[in-house]
């Protein structure tokens, strides 16, 4: 029995059935296609499948997919502007906040919604920020590092 | 060219999980529900009636179909023990641990074969187990394998030095244990893989997160019986590894699969099938006493060491061949007069044992830290005092160590110093004095860790072999394979430094295609990438650069001496506007190289050819046997305030200093560093695989086994020193294992420290809140006892 669901994933709006069983990470990923968003625990563990839900992280594993009805989503792909990639990206390439980058999508949403919501950001109120995104490779030195100066960045206007 | 990080940060990582082809099936394995058991019957047929279910596979198939999974390493040396069990990649009428692989389905999608997978029926008759190694060990215990005489699979003996004289000479011997808890990497990402079988062709491709494609290409083509000519192996993108993914034998399952089916087929693992079935590492118990002077100096330790192997470490895996660096590396980076040192590797109904960021000389070395520590409190003296008192000295390089690895190059003392300057240890201590009046308890604790890298062991997957190509394409482009497959640790990156420094081009203009089993090697394990792989790379280069250097000469009219190459330039140094771009070299080297063509000495010696392939071998190894060719330091400083209400350790101050050798990138180097510091603090403080009483592992996710957030993983802070190696084409050292061993090492030292008035020696590790909340309260209870 499938279930009528409509959302915008990155501005595109799209109507689709789906079988009301579907998580939204099963959904963006093997629907829509949208591959940036990583399945690591699937249970709501590591972070990695994060997006924004009408601008807000969530794990998307943990989310319906009919729980996205009418809702505006957001993934890395939609941070791109053409073949720019997002100031916040930028940041994490020149601090080195990545190194395999499986975590990195879920990480980039997740310090989007900070950086756009918190302004200014202290290192501890950074890395309380993302504690709900897990990273093995980095030790979070480059993470917080780039998130910081993004936040800055974007107060002398680079950033959108 | 886009290079590989601005690809992922882009979300155009290709993982595993990525892949789509035309026709691809999923497979799901399914997993035992016992600890040890009989398989008495598999009834599969309500699962095959499902719709979209292509096959099912059992032990049944495997071995009618496959080969047992080929034996790592077969060690047996005079006076050991080293018993090799006889494998199959799925589970054949036994499982020995909770979740091994028992069957697996194939669908045409994932959740149809999760579905399917529930409607096998498996009956299967319990038997007595054993998740304990001193269990294990007793007589009358239950035996894996019932064709051995006990649940030793491997005992191995070093006498190193005079370990008889040292004793005697001594003024006092102190008892030493150390017990470090079951651990493992489960980075992010789990395995997986989708092999492709061409009928027609008879040939297998496999991609997958592939550490090691190479040695995976091998295992694969054995267990399949297939020649190895018609296998190949590709890494894909790779979510982190850590030594984690340098094994196979589910991989063998899904090719199988493909064989079956004719179609593509995918696999991939999510973490709870991940920590379940993974290699688990770590688990090892110490005993063991040590000859010291009264004033500080080391002579001579007795010790044994158990393993917990889980079922084995020889066949899925390598695990068992790391008892060796673990009683190896116990002399660290002192001056001793003898040894002993025994291991035993003990099978037990736990998940197989393979390799982990330290693989087995992080065990040894850990020991002898808490070893040090303890001789310290004895005498009187501080912790940085006992090292020094008996570091090897910088003048003493190349020193052959009792252990009969040879020291390539360190500066010991140096190391240390800048760590204890870097963290202001005197005032840490003043401070450390005044909060204790205040009944606040906070501890300086270190750690000195030489990191032995880039492992050649015979008889053994892992000799030591290595390729590495460097080509000049017609457009002028550079192409660099070899076996350092890119796991995050920055492969591609290195490769392209090391090329673009010797041969002048353009860093944009080198590609490093992902590592495919075409090229042979064993792969970025034991941090070998800067020790084998940088330097057959830079040695390839070279070799190169004299055949630009050659070819540069005729088409410039030049003596060769006076070209040389900048910034993608190939120019005479006396009249610079004698110039060719790399792509005009490349073009008229390849098709138009003039009316007169090449002079016949360039062509009789194949010097127009832009093409090298070369290998490099350790000649420290050669030379001295030394199984390890460099040998890094790092000095860890941490400074910790201990909770005495909750028993919870914050880390106020983190200090790393390290000598890599000539380091080809500082920020690859700090990255390793970050990651392998709070990895270790992981496992200092949180991280631990804990089996029920049952024999089912409790701790299966993230929420159980807690690895550092970013809240619990302090700033770090990092000092540098170089003392290039003497024996690596470049000078670089392997690195990136010292910082996950000294890390353990000095946040456990820094805990014992803080505890100082409660006279607790903190001998196993986590050192969770819950036990260390326990420590305090069973010692306020008790005056004047050790408690651990």
């Amino acid at each position: 029995m499938k279930v009528p669901v409509r959302f915008k994933v990155n501005k595109e709006e799209h109507k689709l059935e789906v079988d009301p069983r579907t998580t939204l990470l099963e959904l963006l990923r093997n629907q829509l296609k949208i591959k940036s968003v990583h399945r690591g625990c699937e249970v709501g563990d590591c972070g990695a499948c994060t997006v924004l839900l009408n601008g807000e992280p969530v794990y998307s594993c943990l989310t319906l997919a009919v729980q996205a009805n009418e809702a505006e989503i957001t993934t890395v792909e939609g941070l791109m502007k053409d073949h720019e990639l997002h100031p916040l990206m930028k940041s994490f390439l020149e601090n080195r906040g990545l190194q395999c980058g499986y975590c990195t999508s879920g990480l980039l949403m997740t310090a989007y919604f900070l950086i756009n919501n918190l302004g200014e950001l202290t290192e501890e109120e950074i890395r309380k920020g993302i504690e709900g995104n897990i990273c093995r490779c980095t030790g979070y030195m480059g993470i917080v590092k780039a998130i910081k100066a993004a936040a800055e960045g974007k107060n002398s206007g680079n950033w959108w | 060219m886009e290079n590989k990080e601005r690809r992922l940060v882009s979300g155009k990582g290709q993982f595993v999980d990525d892949l789509e082809f035309a026709g691809m099936a999923s497979l799901v394995f399914v997993g035992s529900p016992y600890a040890h058991a009989k398989i008495l019957r598999i009834d599969v047929n309500k699962a095959l009636e499902t719709v979209g279910v292509l096959t099912i596979i059992t032990g049944k198939e495997i071995v009618e179909l496959t080969n047992p999974l080929p034996v790592q390493a077969d060690l047996k040396g005079p006076g050991w023990i080293w018993r090799l069990p006889k494998v199959y990649a799925l589970a054949v009428a036994r499982v020995r641990w909770y979740g091994e692989p028992v069957a697996a389905v194939v669908a045409e999608d994932e959740n149809t074969a999760r579905e399917a997978a529930d409607l096998i029926e498996i009956e299967y008759e319990p038997l007595p187990f054993v998740n304990d190694v001193v269990e294990a060990m007793k007589p009358g215990s239950p035996l894996l394998y019932s064709e051995w005489e006990s649940n030793v699979q491997a005992h191995v003996k070093f006498d190193f030095g005079d370990v008889d004289s040292a004793f005697a000479e001594a003024d006092r011997v102190i008892k030493v244990s150390w017990r470090e808890g079951r651990a493992s990497g489960f980075p992010i990402e789990g395995r997986g893989c989708v092999a492709s079988y061409d009928k027609i062709m008879e040939s297998l491709t496999v991609w997958g997160s592939f550490q090691t494609p190479f040695t995976a290409k091998h295992i694969f083509a054995e267990t399949l019986g297939m020649p190895e000519v018609k296998v190949k192996i590709v890494s894909v993108d790779i979510g982190g590894a850590f030594g984690n993914k340098l094994h196979t034998w589910k991989g063998q399952v899904v090719a199988l699969a493909s064989v079956l089916t004719g179609r593509p087929v995918k696999w991939f693992e999510l973490l709870r099938e991940w920590i379940v079935t993974g290699p688990h590492q770590r688990d090892v118990v110490w005993e063991g006493e040590v000859a010291i002077k009264n004033d500080g100096r080391v002579l001579g330790l007795k010790a044994n060491v158990i393993i917990d192997l889980g079922v084995e470490g020889t066949n899925r895996g390598l695990g068992t061949m790391s008892i060796i660096p673990a009683c190896c590396s116990v002399p660290n980076a002192y001056h001793w007069k003898g040894m002993h040192v025994e291991g035993y590797g003990i099978v037990t109904n736990k998940s197989f044992y393979c390799a982990y960021r330290g693989y087995g000389k992080d065990k040894g070395i850990k020991f002898i830290e808490r070893v040090m520590d303890q001789v310290a409190r004895e005498v009187g003296i501080t912790p940085e005092e006992v090292r020094f008192i008996n570091f090897i000295q910088p003048d003493e390089f190349p020193y052959r160590q009792i252990n009969n690895y040879t020291y390539d190059s360190g500066n010991y003392p140096a190391v240390l110093n800048k760590a204890l300057e870097l963290a202001v240890v005197k005032y840490c201590r003043e401070r450390q004095r005044e909060l204790t009046q205040q009944g606040k308890y906070i501890g300086v604790g270190m750690a000195f860790t030489i990191e032995p890298a880039g492992i050649a062991a015979p008889n053994t997957l892992f000799g030591g072999m290595t390729e590495a190509n460097v080509k000049i394409m017609p457009d002028g482009t550079v192409e660099v394979n070899s076996d350092w497959t890119d796991l995050g640790q920055g492969a591609e990156e290195s490769n392209a430094i090391i090329v673009s420094d010797i041969l002048g081009c353009k860093i944009e203009d080198i590609v490093v295609p992902p590592v495919t089993s075409d090229w042979i090697g064993m792969g970025p394990l034991s941090s070998r990438g800067a020790v084998y792989i940088a330097s057959a790379v830079a040695k390839a280069a070279k070799m190169i650069r004299e055949k630009i250097l050659t070819c540069a000469s005729v088409f410039l009219k030049e003596p060769r001496e006076n070209i040389d190459i900048a910034d993608g330039i190939i120019y005479s140094v006396d009249d610079p506007e004698k110039r060719l771009t790399y792509k005009e070299l490349a073009q008229r080297v390849y098709f138009f190289p003039g009316p007169r063509a090449f002079p016949k000495e360039v062509l009789l010696k194949h010097d127009h050819l832009l093409d090298v392939t070369t290998t490099w071998y350790s000649p420290n190894t050669a030379e001295t046997g030394s199984t390890y060719t460099t040998f890094c330091s790092s000095a860890d400083v941490a400074v910790v305030e201990v909770d005495t209400q909750t028993g919870v350790t914050k880390i106020l101050k983190y200090v790393h200093v390290h000598d890599a050798g000539k380091i080809i990138s500082q920020e690859i180097v700090d990255g390793q560093i970050h990651g392998g510091v709070v990895q270790g603090i992981g496992e200092a403080l949180y991280e631990k695989l804990v089996y029920s009483q049952n024999g089912l592992l409790l701790s299966d996710s993230y929420s159980d086994y807690l690895m550092p957030t970013a809240t619990d993983s302090p700033d770090i802070i990092v000092g540098h020193l170089e003392t290039p190696s003497p024996f690596t084409e470049l000078g670089s050292k392997g690195m990136g294992e010292a910082p996950i061993i000294g890390s353990k090492a000095a946040i456990i030292a820094a805990i014992e420290d803080a505890l100082t008035p409660f006279n607790i020696r903190v001998s196993n590790s986590p050192a969770t809140r819950e036990k260390v909340w326990k420590w305090i309260r069973d010692s306020q209870k008790k005056s004047n006892n050790e408690v651990t």
